[in-house]
């Protein structure tokens, strides 16, 4: 932010950042092969629905592209809306090249539609030998990525850092991975 | 591909007022140094200090406020809602994530302090956590991230440095009459420290009306950054309608008793309703709120 708005008190919402999403096309095949980390084939991308007609309209319009789209891959569309008044749009594949164009075309759409700065991340889940439940999350604004590890029960939320740190020191040259650790921001409640 | 949308959360006549007052506060100081300097020795010493008690205040004050506020750092399993709640925002706002603390009060309120992104403290009281909705404390929780955005703190800090300097003076000017500016190696020494007791007095005075108009405009600003970046002003004004309509409810007493300073960071001043004038207040009234509010959901409505 320039000095100018912040004197001003002017600020604006970034939009998303030049893209590194699909580093995860290619990052996986180490995941697997060196960590026996292992895509559950499913992954979803979240944003805030404004209250608008003209954003419902894009979003509607979105959708049935995606839904389309997905068809052709083979995949399935659902959208949720989470507690914190977010959606999601979670897509189902097998192949990860699939869900990284999938949710990239949700992104595509909604960035196209003039509302870029609504979109939050896209998370693909993941699970090793050890864990049940490995979340890389794609923060759009910064275009970079960090693992989310949650352990036990939704509602006691809690996370195992440890985990987060060894899988980073092990991914962290072949996907663009958030420096700032501030910026690993949890998401609980993911729909999948 | 959609022209990009710009003209949703921009308010270019907020903009230029915040400037032109900006600059009147720096005009207005700028006579101060002035009248210190050719004062003398004391003036400069005067400004030694103060610049000394400044960074004192931007490096510490965070902690003494938190502390006589009572705040109380929180974990995620303490409060995971409040925590989730920021921790989107803070996604959604590219900030890193500021610590999280709560007051136990029943005084519906929340306030923001730090002097930069990394150090900022968000604070609520336990209760606006009992009263507001999730969507309007998510709109209240992004105005107070607004402020650390639009660093507020640091801002405020700044522009009431030279008017604490103008207070000292008018004080020690009247405890002491004569007693600083030069030693007694002047002879004209109690004529000039008149001339600079006067012009601190009218210095304050100025600066402190300047400084009620800046917090106002920030106050707008904060507001209007929370609205961009939820994408929700009608959630806003509806908390600001809740706390208000709570505030003449819940006893007055206890945060007002500690709060002279802190009330400019606040989501609503304890004292809002009792301000005299509004050119006195450090919030805006709440009608002129709820109507930028208003306005902006007309732009969002109308696909902006």
């Amino acid at each position: 932010m320039s000095l100018r708005d912040a004197l001003t008190g002017r600020h604006r919402v970034k939009g998303p950042a030049p893209d590194r999403l699909f580093a995860l096309s290619t990052a996986h095949v180490a995941l697997e092969t060196e960590q026996e980390v292992t895509s559950k084939g499913i992954a979803g991308i979240v944003f805030q629905p404004l209250r608008t007609s003209d954003f419902e309209s894009i979003v509607k319009d979105m959708e049935a592209v995606v839904k389309a789209t997905a068809t052709d891959l083979g995949a399935t569309v659902e959208t949720h809306d989470d507690s914190f008044g977010y959606r999601w749009m979670v897509i189902s594949d097998r192949e990860i090249e699939d869900l990284v164009v999938a949710v990239n075309g949700v992104s595509s759409a909604l960035v196209a539609g003039g509302y870029g700065e609504r979109v939050l991340c896209a998370v693909f889940a993941f699970c090793g030998p050890r864990d049940p439940k490995i979340y890389f999350i794609y923060n759009y604004k910064r275009g970079f990525w960090y693992p989310f590890v949650p352990r036990g029960p939704a509602a006691d939320a809690q996370r195992s850092v440890e985990r987060e740190l060894q899988i980073k020191a092990q991914i962290a040259g072949e996907l663009p991975i958030e420096p700032e650790l501030e910026r690993w921001f949890p998401l609980w409640g993911i729909p999948f | 591909m959609a022209p990009p949308k710009k003209s949703f959360g921009r308010d270019t006549g907020l903009q230029a007022r915040m400037l032109v007052t900006m600059f009147l506060l720096g005009l207005v100081y700028a006579v101060l140094i002035g009248v210190l300097f050719a004062a003398g020795v004391g003036g400069v010493l005067l400004i030694v200090i103060g610049g000394g008690l400044f960074l004192f205040q931007i490096f510490a004050s965070d902690k003494i406020a938190l502390r006589t506020m009572g705040a109380r750092e929180v974990t995620a399993r303490e409060q995971p809602l409040l925590h989730a709640t920021i921790e989107r925002l803070c996604l959604q706002a590219d900030l890193p994530k500021p610590r999280i603390a709560v007051v136990d009060s029943t005084m519906p309120n929340a306030f923001a302090i730090g002097r930069s992104q990394k150090t900022a403290t968000v604070c609520a009281t336990t209760g606006i956590l009992a009263l507001l909705e999730p969507a309007e404390l998510e709109g209240v929780m992004a105005h107070e991230l607004t402020h650390v955005i639009n660093r507020d703190v640091v801002i405020m800090t700044i522009a009431s440095f030279f008017a604490a300097i103008a207070s000292m003076i008018v004080q020690f000017g009247f405890f002491f009459g004569g007693g600083f500016g030069g030693g007694g190696s002047d002879d004209n020494d109690g004529d000039g420290m008149i001339v600079v007791v006067l012009v601190s007095a009218a210095v304050y005075a100025v600066s402190f009306v300047l400084m009620q108009a800046l917090s106002r405009y920030r106050e707008f600003a904060a507001d209007r950054g929370a609205a961009v970046i939820t994408g929700r002003p009608s959630a806003l004004a509806s908390a600001l309608v809740r706390i208000n309509g709570a505030m003449d409810r819940v006893p007055q007493r206890d945060l007002r008793a500690a709060s002279g300073e802190m009330a400019a960071f606040y989501i609503i001043p304890p004292a809002a309703k009792r301000a005299v004038s509004s050119i006195f207040a450090t919030h805006p009234p709440l009608e002129a709120r709820l109507a930028a509010l208003g306005r902006l959901e007309t732009q969002l409505q109308a696909g902006r």
